[in-house]
């Protein structure tokens, strides 16, 4: 069954055209790959889904109902949550408080229960602390909970945004090159970890990647997006042998390279 | 756990320095209550500058509300109040803490109405908004005649034939009685309430829903894409700071005895932003410290009165160049926005 529907997208910045006629769907418990040169649009996709941004056309669906009128807050709650390609943690808080600032998103106790240290609002503490750990430890993180998250390597950096992004509790979560700046080691490790966070949260990831060679392991089926145009999709074993793709794919070695 | 602990304690404390509070100087007394008041007004301002990143400059104006609105109902409405209540210690101190926490509703009434519109906006519209915010309320207590305008106020005559007036009347027979504003400020209610907004703000941002301010300041985008409501955080804290700037200037009236417009100008927003720099945006300690520096201060110089203000202000530029972060702060850095192209 299809969780998340672009339908008809076009994004225009002036007369910049960064989506263009984009049509995509996400499937329950589905890992898809959304990947382009540089530029291509994809975190705008990003940005278009969570509502950064209303499109200029089109609409996007969620579980069948129009995020049109919903404001980004308002989508995490649906389900759907993301990271940043620019890391964008929250740099007074540690590690620990960056992830349990997404806990918000189910929390029953409100502000004078928190205010005042109601004995529920002390059990609930509790059990999120419990969670946070949890996660931490999932993503090896565990040891640098009390450490300034801006202050860790950027590889860890990346692992807490998908941390943080995973405790809201998704059923869509949004990644955004989540390897960017990680050794080759280091990126097929986290992508196993993904695609082990898939199954055991039983979630749909689309993971947006700059690099071709990376996805092709984890992804059940690709986009390709260049100048905001799809111009393949399929699984990982047509996109590697598309022509178009592959086209694609030279001219930013030869630009960006 | 623990917080409620030292809270209980210190109220415990406070409690006994109030038995013995008549053994105290008079003039060391208003100093220790003035900077009581002033831990309430930086720390509740702090809430909304310091922890959640927004900048307030408007405090004066709800302390202003709150301060107004309760001399002249513990004047006007006396009589009233000694009926509901009783007129011995008991009643004195219930009807203050009912007019206290009608001003800060009030004021609080207001920051929403004030803020709600303003904080929906992107960009930095709330320091605009709120000083001329406090401006008009200062204009508009100007134009009041009935809380004595811009003579200030200090009670009202009651005459037996139902005549309120604030000057006494020279050509009447009847009786009257002048409820000028009661002093119903001590140490107690002062520091209980300094405590109270102290163990407050400790608790709230502390709690998983209050790192949802912290959140808010350090990034606007991370934080709606995480599910804070950004513009309700905004809201909740400013709107929580003008009720305690309300109920710091209930304890101002009560104990000043008399209210002038002048009180509540654009220097005292001034001095109260001061405060929260000095002591560092969003540090507790800080804060407190630098209340009590900021309140002291002044008196110290009254010898060279008319340097004070220069002396002040080049304290706070000495401040800005070799400690921007405050005296316990260590993280504040001057707010660069982030482009939401880069999201
Ligand atoms: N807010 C914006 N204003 C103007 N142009 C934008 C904005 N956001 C993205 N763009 C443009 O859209 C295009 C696609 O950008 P982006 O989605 O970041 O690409 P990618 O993530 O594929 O590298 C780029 O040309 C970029 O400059
Ligand atoms: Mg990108």
């Amino acid at each position: 069954m299809s969780l998340l529907k672009i339908n008809n997208v076009t994004m225009k910045f002036g007369g910049l055209t960064s989506i263009d006629a984009l049509n995509a769907e996400v499937n329950d418990n589905e890992l898809v790959g959304l990947i382009g040169p540089n530029g291509a649009g994809k975190t705008t996709v990003f940005n278009v889904i969570t509502s950064v941004y209303k499109p200029t056309l089109g609409e996007v669906l969620f579980q069948d109902k129009s995020l049109k009128n919903y404001k980004t807050n308002q989508i995490a709650h649906l389900g759907i949550c993301r990271t940043f390609q620019n890391i964008r943690l929250f740099k007074s808080l540690s590690v620990k408080d960056n992830v349990r600032v997404s806990f918000g998103v189910r929390l029953k106790a409100g502000f004078f229960s928190s205010v005042m240290q109601l004995n529920k609002f002390s059990k609930e503490e509790k059990e999120i602390d419990n969670r946070i750990d949890e996660l931490l430890e999932l993503f090896n993180l565990h040891d640098v909970k009390d450490e300034e998250a801006i202050s860790l390597p950027y590889g860890d950096q990346r692992k807490v945004e998908i941390v943080r992004a995973l405790a809201t509790d998704p059923k869509l979560l949004l990644l955004d090159e989540p390897a960017a700046g990680m050794n080759p080691s280091e990126k097929s490790d986290l992508m196993k970890l993904i695609r082990d966070v898939k199954d055991k949260f039983r979630i749909s990831i689309l993971l947006i990647e700059h690099d071709m060679k990376v996805v092709m392991g984890i992804c059940e089926r690709i986009y390709v997006l260049e100048y905001g145009k799809k111009i393949a999709e399929g699984l990982p074993s047509e996109i590697q042998n598309n022509e178009k793709v592959i086209e694609a794919y030279l001219g930013d070695t030869k630009t960006h390279a | 756990m623990k917080s409620k602990l030292y809270f209980l304690s210190t109220v415990l404390a406070i409690f006994l320095i109030n038995l013995v509070k008549d053994s105290i100087d008079p003039y060391y007394y208003t100093i220790l209550i003035y900077i009581g008041i002033n831990i309430i007004l930086a720390s509740s301002l702090n809430l909304i500058n310091g922890f959640t990143g927004q900048f307030s400059l408007g405090h004066a104006g709800f302390m202003a509300i709150g301060g107004y609105l309760s001399i002249s109902m513990s004047t006007y409405f006396a009589p009233f109040f000694a009926n509901l209540f009783g007129a011995g210690v008991f009643g004195e101190n219930m009807t203050f803490l009912t007019v206290m926490i009608l001003g800060g509703l009030a004021a609080a009434a207001i920051g929403l109405l004030v803020g709600v519109p303003s904080l929906r906006l992107k960009g930095d519209y709330l320091a605009i908004v709120t000083l001329g915010f406090s401006e008009i309320i200062r204009v508009l207590i100007q134009g009041m005649d009935f809380i004595g305008a811009s003579q200030g106020f200090r009670g009202v005559y009651q005459y037996s034939n139902g005549v309120k007036s604030l000057q006494m009347l020279d050509n009447t027979q009847d009786s009257f009685i002048f409820y000028g504003v009661p002093k119903y400020t001590n140490f107690f209610w002062t520091f209980f309430i300094a405590a109270f907004i102290v163990y407050f703000i400790y608790n709230l941002i502390n709690s998983t829903y209050g790192k949802g301010f912290l959140a808010v300041k350090d990034d606007e985008v991370a934080a709606e894409s995480m599910g804070i409501n950004t513009t309700k955080f905004k809201v909740i804290a400013f709107v929580s700071g003008a009720f305690f700037a309300g109920v710091a200037g209930a304890l101002y009236g009560h104990f000043n005895l008399y209210l002038n417009p002048e009180d509540f100008n654009f220097l005292k927003s001034v001095e109260i932003v001061a405060i929260v720099i000095l002591g560092g945006m969003g540090s507790i300690p800080g804060v407190i410290i630098a209340a009590v520096i900021l309140t002291i201060l002044p008196e110290l110089l009254r010898g060279i009165s008319e340097y004070r203000m220069i002396v002040y202000a080049l304290l706070l530029i000495i401040m800005m160049l070799t400690r921007p972060q405050g005296i316990f702060g260590t993280k504040f850095k001057f707010k660069r926005k982030k482009k939401v192209e880069s999201a």
